[in-house]
């Protein structure tokens, strides 16, 4: 484990890119140069097979609610001080890739399957830990 | 056939295999028990039980995971020093279903004569958090690490409960259905001496009445944490029949895998297991259908994964297991079919599928404490999450 745990590991190259945009706020999803999205990434392409890196390819940030679980328990000490908390798997609206992540900014009793959302980001940090990362969470669109 | 994982080919083996011993470990919460110590026990009780001595096991199946009983281990426990065919392809999960796959092959060319499987665990004495216990594997993937645990979707209970929510979309599927799965494995486990919770009665209102820990999940929709272990002894049928008791023997084999692996994020449909491929092919290889069997016991980490299973596996279609369970399909005494009669890993104890293996054989030969009558075939369906294992057994 990397001595920032839990916060994403800057070292480890597939998703580096990923939390750089997302500390300039931007969601950006990585796709090969044949078209094909490399979700998760990896070193080559699943479709073509090159080891060439992908093109970061910036998203709208627009998703639909695929599934979801409020977490009440701590099941790591990191997390003791987030709990209560949504977090669960979103649909982005070009890629139609799927994000694990935070839902935000909802109560639990609105949330409901293909709900409307659009990017936050928000900071990471937690206890104990130096440092922060800056993460695309998500939250209802346009106020709904 | 769809495309979002695979059947494994593999070669015939029915007919090649009998399960000659089994054992299994006292089962307990924290006992302060090693790990070592705990799969002894299970194999001494497995050794007795087929009526072999230790110096007549000439094979040892484990998987390198965890803490395995290797040769040594196995030498430093009966102060023997034959040599023993060890291999890496056995253990718990998906492959204490797989295991006598490739004891057949060290049975065919003579390798060994006796092989045995073993597997446990000391996860209760050895840890209090998720990090050392279940969810370790996951935080040492780089890749769950960096782009799921960070914002909280880990461990196995979130994605799990995630995969249950879609499932009620998808499906309909209630609490209360999966409260159906809790109830009739805590009913199971009050009939079964070795249960950790044979004294804790559970009706469908206790559970109701419980509150989530992760909705929609409460703590009982989610397995023990235990100490305990098993192991089972493998022999060629012509070689079983010489001992003890009456033998069980391997009837089909079927190994399936999920094109995503253990990213369940990434599962389309998620809402399915790879038993979809494996236990097709399992029950092609013994001649049989869903139909015939007779008893079922699966690996169950949370409630889910039993609905998700009596679809995968053939015994109603995709979507109305939660419907099915809540039926009573699932009661060892008066269900369509009878499923993990020995409380399973929600109220027996949670060591990893090995024990469903000897629960499976025990039915079989009619020795089991919540009996299933007159059972003559019977499956086990393994799980590792990214890989399935059907393992379909018959009464001699």
């Amino acid at each position: 484990m990397h001595a920032a745990f839990p916060l994403p590991d800057p070292d480890f190259a597939p998703t580096r890119e990923f939390w750089a945009a997302a500390a300039r706020r931007e969601l950006r999803m990585p796709r090969c140069g044949c078209g094909a999205w490399r979700w998760y990434p990896a070193e080559s392409c699943a479709a073509c097979g090159t080891r060439a890196a992908p093109d970061w390819e910036l998203q709208s940030g627009r998703a639909r609610l695929f599934s979801w679980c409020v977490v009440r328990h701590v099941f790591l000490p990191h997390f003791a001080e987030r709990v209560p908390y949504v977090t669960g798997l979103v649909v982005l609206e070009e890629s139609k890739l799927r994000l694990a992540t935070e839902i935000v900014d909802c109560a639990p009793e609105a949330l409901a399957a293909e709900l409307p959302l659009e990017v936050a980001f928000r900071a990471l940090r937690f206890p104990g830990v130096a440092g922060e990362a800056v993460a695309p969470c998500f939250r209802p669109r346009g106020g709904t | 056939m769809p495309d979002w994982g695979q059947r494994v080919e593999l070669d015939d083996v029915s007919g090649q295999v009998a399960i000659a011993g089994v054992g299994e470990s006292d089962m307990s919460r924290a006992s302060g028990r090693s790990t070592r110590e705990i799969v002894g026990q299970a194999i001494d009780r497995a050794l007795a039980d087929a009526g072999l001595a230790p110096s007549e096991i000439d094979g040892l199946m484990y998987h390198p995971w965890g803490e395995p009983f290797t040769a040594a281990d196995f030498h430093a426990r009966y102060g023997t020093r034959h040599e023993i065919w060890e291999s890496r392809e056995g253990g718990g999960m998906h492959w204490a279903g797989s295991a006598p796959y490739h004891a057949a092959a060290a049975l065919r060319s003579g390798r060994a004569r006796h092989v045995l499987n073993s597997f446990g665990v000391a996860w209760a004495s050895q840890r209090a958090q998720m990090l050392g216990g279940p969810g370790q594997a996951h935080a040492e993937d780089a890749t769950k690490r960096n782009l799921e645990l960070p914002l909280g979707w880990f461990p196995q209970p979130v994605y799990f409960a995630t995969i249950a929510r879609r499932h009620m979309i998808d499906f309909g599927t209630s609490e209360a259905q999966l409260g159906a799965v809790a109830v009739a494995m805590r009913r199971h486990a009050n009939h079964n001496r070795a249960a950790v919770m044979r004294d804790r009665a559970l009706t469908l209102e206790q559970y109701l009445a419980e509150p989530m820990i992760l909705d929609p999940f409460r703590k009982l929709d989610c397995c023990l944490i235990s100490d305990g272990g098993g192991a089972y002894v493998m022999t060629s049928p012509e070689r079983a029949r010489d001992l003890r008791p009456p033998p069980v023997e391997v009837l089909g084999l079927g190994v399936g895998r999920s094109a995503t692996g253990e990213y369940w994020a990434l599962q389309d449909p998620i809402t399915s297991t790879p038993q979809v491929f494996s236990a097709p092919a399992a029950y092609a290889m013994a001649g049989i259908r869903a139909a015939d069997v007779d008893v079922l016991t699966c690996y169950d980490p949370f409630t889910i994964h039993s609905i998700l299973f009596v679809e995968d596996m053939g015994f109603c279609a995709k979507g109305e297991g939660g419907p099915f369970v809540a039926s009573g399909a699932l009661d060892f005494e008066t269900g369509s079919i009878p499923y993990n009669p020995h409380g399973g890993h929600l109220s027996h104890a949670y060591v990893l599928g090995i024990a469903h293996v000897v629960e499976t054989v025990r039915q079989l030969r009619g020795e089991a404490d919540a009996q299933v009558a007159d059972a003559r075939i019977g499956v086990y369906g393994g799980y590792t999450g990214g890989a399935t294992s059907t393992l379909v057994l018959g009464r001699a």
